[in-house]
């Protein structure tokens, strides 16, 4: 009995350890700029959307969720597109042994080495073809770092579809393009759509790639562009708590869809 | 690495007219394999030819005006303040290891068996890792913040006083680490709980039937079991560790004085600060070789870990 309601007493505890920060940037969101100042509170007295508009309208929010919507949807779908048959090739074909684990170590290495090791090279590069301070740069450099993401999150789906399946289609006079285009593609939609989620949360949440390759509202991503309101807005401390929200809500929903599938996507499928 | 990836294919397209089915089944695997392998050796071979490039070129604000040699290197190696901020974030990244993989085990055992509720634990645990680090720097700026925050006020009600947390270099520190922890345990937690699930239940019970403690049980059945895939998880979160940045950049920028400054922190100021790419970019070379030999190595486990939880 003692043991249970010491557990209970833990587990409130964890559960308010992990939300009430959430909470607390919440609040700070929906107070007015004066009552901020006249102290801490657990719950807005009069709550305002003031912060929110604020935001849009002086702060640019418009333009950085533009461009996170425009950089993600399509680097995300390129990756897709080209990950995907890698994958799929990696998984199933007997490939020369070489070529295989050079493929996927180089996958491996883009996806784990730390950002700030490759952002250096990647401004001197982009800066050679004039896309610093660009969407297109953006899309580029992530879609290269998806697409790492993607081959190895797919050949792990993609293994745990009986081989047996395409040899049946095989057999029955289908190529080999047809049964991927018919067989395997339908079968793999669930792991496709949780890499998909995955590789979305990656690169909306990306910050130092981003601040490295932009400097205007013209490319400036959303974490980009929270961290230009702290610097200049240093005791405004109301639109930066809206501009949090706004960066974490998405992510939120998205992370509860492929709950599931967290440990394989963050170990990179090593653990299911 | 990758250049096999991109250059093997030419290889394959020889003698056979490619109109034939069978022809274009056996050059299907390398097709599929081109398109990628071009996209990763944008995003790692080429960017490491410039780094190391720009390692041997002589920069002034931000041009290059010649070749250095080993100059930089050596300019590197006689930095005090690259050794400070690597002996910092060795002290950072030893600190919430140790800490994220204890708290993360400990809340994987809490919440292993179901029960009514389990699973909104599991998700409110899971939240903190999934927001961007940037977000999470806002947080605890607001959390930490004299003005808008909770902590000041609550140690002031102790009769403490008031900690400035990010204004004393000690204290700023821990907040850091605090900070760490708080959004990075989810990740240990997770594969905790993963690796758990995925122990048999009969041997433990064996155990326990003949009398061995939960003590006992845990230390010379559980964790035995369990080390393959969590020795994954600390290595994953030892090198991601390493490279922390944003949330340092959003809360102190690597002060009060140097007290925060972690290597990735020194290095974006050498690099973007004060534009010089030769002395930023050797930074990251020698760096770059130790982090890939912490990569070598989490491969090697977690193929291990793949086969054991397939």
């Amino acid at each position: 009995m003692m043991n249970r309601v010491l557990k209970l007493i833990a587990l409130i505890a964890i559960v308010v350890c992990c939300l009430f920060p959430f909470w607390w940037l919440f609040v700070v969101s929906l107070r007015h700029r004066v009552d901020i100042f006249s102290g801490p509170a657990a719950w807005p007295s009069n709550p305002t959307g003031e912060n929110y508009t604020d935001l849009f309208g002086q702060y640019h929010m418009g333009a950085f969720l533009l461009n996170s919507l425009v950089i993600v949807t399509a680097s995300v779908v390129i990756s897709l597109l080209i990950g995907t048959p890698a994958a799929y090739a990696l998984a199933r074909f007997d490939l020369p042994t070489k070529l295989g684990s050079a493929g996927l170590m180089s996958a491996l290495f883009v996806r784990m080495v730390p950002a700030i090791l490759l952002v250096v090279p990647f401004y001197i590069a982009l800066g050679k073809f004039g896309l610093l301070n660009n969407r297109l740069g953006l899309i580029i450099i992530y879609t290269g770092i998806n697409t790492s993401f993607v081959i190895w999150m797919m050949q792990s789906f993609l293994a745990e579809i009986p081989k047996e399946i395409e040899e049946a289609a095989l057999v029955d006079g289908d190529s080999r393009w047809s049964a991927m285009w018919r067989i395997i593609l339908p079968l793999a939609g669930p792991g496709l759509a949780a890499t998909a989620i995955f590789a979305v949360i990656a690169t909306y949440n990306d910050f130092l790639v981003a601040l490295t390759m932009t400097s205007t509202p013209k490319a400036q991503t959303v974490p980009v562009g929270i961290s230009t309101l702290i610097g200049k807005i240093q005791v405004e401390w109301g639109p930066m708590a809206a501009a949090g929200v706004i960066g974490a809500v998405p992510i939120i929903i998205f992370a509860s869809l492929v709950q599931r599938h967290f440990v394989r996507g963050m170990t990179l499928g090593a653990v299911k | 690495m990758t250049t096999g990836l991109a250059s093997t294919p030419v290889s394959g397209m020889d003698a056979h007219s490619p109109r034939r089915p069978w022809d274009f089944d056996r050059l299907l695997p390398y097709l599929l394999v081109i398109p990628a392998g071009v996209a990763l050796a944008l995003v790692s071979v080429y960017p490491i030819f410039e780094a190391i490039r720009a390692s041997f070129t002589r920069y002034l604000y931000g041009r290059p005006i010649g070749s250095a040699g080993f100059s930089n290197y050596v300019d590197v190696a006689q930095d005090p303040v690259f050794w400070q901020s690597m002996a910092t974030t060795v002290e950072f990244v030893v600190l919430v290891v140790v800490i994220e993989t204890v708290l993360g085990l400990s809340l994987a055992m809490l919440v292993l068996n179901e029960f009514r509720g389990v699973k909104f634990i599991r998700l409110s645990i899971l939240l903190p890792m999934t927001i961007a680090p940037v977000v999470v720097g806002v947080i605890w700026r607001l959390i930490y913040s004299s003005e808008t925050g909770f902590v000041d006020p609550m140690f002031t009600a102790l009769g403490l006083g008031a900690p400035r947390v990010l204004s004393h270099e000690t204290s700023a520190f821990v907040g850091l680490v605090v900070v760490d922890v708080w959004e990075w345990t989810p990740l240990l937690f997770l594969i905790c709980l993963a690796g758990l699930q995925s122990i048999p239940q009969e041997p433990l019970e064996a155990a326990a039937v003949d009398g061995a403690g939960p003590i006992r049980i845990f230390l010379n059945h559980t964790l035995p079991l369990l080390i393959p895939i969590l020795a994954v998880g600390v290595i994953l979160r030892l090198i991601d560790a390493i490279g922390t940045f944003d949330q340092i950049y959003v809360l102190t920028r690597g002060g009060p004085g140097t007290a925060t400054q972690l290597i990735s922190i020194y290095t974006y100021n050498t690099a973007f600060n004060f534009t010089d790419y030769g002395h930023g970019t050797a930074m990251l070379i020698a760096l770059l070789v130790f982090v890939s030999l912490l990569i070598l190595v989490a491969v090697s486990l977690m193929r291990r870990a793949s086969q054991r939880t397939s």
